[in-house]
């Protein structure tokens, strides 16, 4: 019965809603809509669910004094001030929740992702060496790119901006087009996987 | 080893430490003295500006916001110059967000600092329709009605209630989608309503992401892409509002030269010491 539930479940949602989309009828149309609304209701459960697990696994550490848990304890710490705050006061402009996120959490996270530009540098400086032919081409296409996307490069020279284009347009596009038409029919194989009751790692076991 | 190889061999194993250096102090110092390179417009930048020019004043613009504060530099002034472009033209906007970390203060944010500038009206000017979890649901379910999906606004206000919500119920209701992102979505965007619903649209999206997007605009399912922190400044250019990524721009030249110096320097260390 546990297995089975789930699996008819979204055997019926995932068949209504594939009927719905192609038979335009109202009564069916109205049920996937309604499928829809609680899909955004229980994703909401699914969010304080996220919290109260990440809160055990921390709590658990943290009580046993494992690994790094000077850092859970302030993930915990930080967690509970951003909830609380935002509970009493709101989350709007002029809140505790709005000046923690404005001057603390969106500086920290910018600054995460500001640190590629370092690990790229040292990284491209290291891996761009022109080896083999192929190694060079990458090597040529990336300089070209860079310098076309960035208003130095048309500075230099005015015409770069359209070699750039033209390799994001072509040559990009060729590689890029595989690999979305080849992840969309994934995504439908995987889909009909489930539908159909053969795929049931969703449930945490296969 | 005579010390004109040893010059070459040390160009291939430059102490990383420096390199940060230099890219540190040449993120800062443009910002300090800006050298002003003149910008271009690449096409699908103007492309994006026209769709939006050419929309008549009142018409129905929904502007998604659907970025982490961790991309907050590239995205935020696209945002930012997209709204000023929609107020200046009298367009009506309606805001929404699919991202649950932040996204919603940060739309919050730009949002009444650029209604304050255009002085326009909530409810009639503009809406914040806020964060709802599932983005797959929540693009499917407007298409049918948006009230379904957000039965309140941001501020708790019924939707029935706001005089702009009791025109606009679905898609069709709406006359051009604006996705600024920073991740998949805006691959949903395309296919779930675009694609289903018909409803044209263009986006902002970061650098890395642009590669992959470049195949909607050739299917023309996008009208017109930003790409990175140099689209957002072509469209602050187009759009005569010069912001935070124009300022941007500097350090992004001077970077990526730097970048391109460093790998010539590591390929002459290469070739030089093979031989």
């Amino acid at each position: 019965m546990r297995t089975q539930l789930p699996v008819a479940i979204a055997f019926l949602s995932g068949f209504i809603m594939v009927i719905a989309f192609f038979v335009p009828e109202s009564n069916l149309e109205n049920f996937s809509q309604n499928l829809l609304t609680f899909v955004t209701i229980v994703g909401g459960f699914t969010l304080l669910l996220g919290i109260v697990s990440i809160l055990r696994a921390n709590i658990q550490v943290v009580k046993k004094r494992g690994k790094e848990w000077g850092f859970k304890l302030l993930l915990i710490l930080t967690l509970l001030i951003m909830s609380i705050s935002s509970f009493i006061w709101g989350t709007h402009e002029g809140t505790v929740y709005h000046w923690m996120f404005q001057n603390m959490q969106a500086p920290m996270m910018s600054t995460m992702f500001s640190l590629l530009a370092f690990f790229i540098a040292s990284a491209a400086y290291r891996a761009f060496r022109a080896r083999t032919k192929e190694a060079t081409i990458l090597l040529i296409t990336s300089v070209i790119v860079m310098l076309g996307r960035i208003p130095l490069g048309q500075f230099l020279w005015s015409r770069l901006p359209e070699y750039t284009d033209w390799i994001m347009a072509y040559p990009n596009l060729a590689v890029q087009r595989g690999i979305i038409i080849g992840a969309a029919l994934g995504a439908a194989a995987m889909s009909l996987r489930i539908i159909l009751g053969i795929e049931r790692t969703y449930m945490g076991r296969g | 080893m005579n010390s004109a190889s040893e010059i070459f061999s040390k160009l291939q194993h430059i102490d990383r430490r420096y390199i940060f250096l230099f890219i540190g102090m040449a993120a800062f110092l443009p910002l300090i003295f800006p050298l002003g390179l003149p910008l271009g417009v690449t096409p699908s930048s103007e492309d994006l500006f026209n769709a939006v020019e050419n929309l008549e004043e009142g018409s129905v613009v929904m502007l998604t916001f659907d970025y982490y504060p961790s991309t907050l530099p590239e995205t935020e002034p696209m945002s930012y110059a997209a709204l000023r472009h929609l107020f200046r033209k009298n367009i009506r906007v309606i805001t929404l967000t699919t991202i649950p970390l932040g996204a919603l203060s940060v739309m919050e944010g730009v949002v009444k600092n650029v209604a304050r500038e255009y002085n326009k009206e909530y409810g009639t000017d503009y809406v914040n329709l806020g964060y709802k979890y599932g983005y797959v649901a929540v693009m499917l379910g407007m298409g049918r009605k948006i009230s379904d999906i957000f039965p309140r606004d941001n501020y708790d206000n019924k939707l029935e209630d706001l005089p702009l919500m009791q025109e606009v119920k679905n898609y069709d209701d709406v006359d051009f989608l604006f996705v600024v992102s920073d991740n998949a979505t805006v691959d949903y965007w395309v296919s779930l309503v675009n694609a289903q619903f018909g409803l044209p649209m263009g986006a902002g999206v970061t650098a890395v992401m642009a590669p992959k997007c470049y195949s909607f605009l050739q299917t023309g399912q996008m009208v017109g892409l930003l790409g990175g922190m140099k689209g957002a400044a072509e469209y602050e250019k187009l759009t005569q509002n010069q912001g935070r990524a124009t300022r941007g721009m500097d350090p992004q030249s001077i970077i990526h030269l730097l970048i391109i110096a460093f790998i010539i320097l590591g390929n002459i260390g290469y070739f030089v010491s093979k031989r």
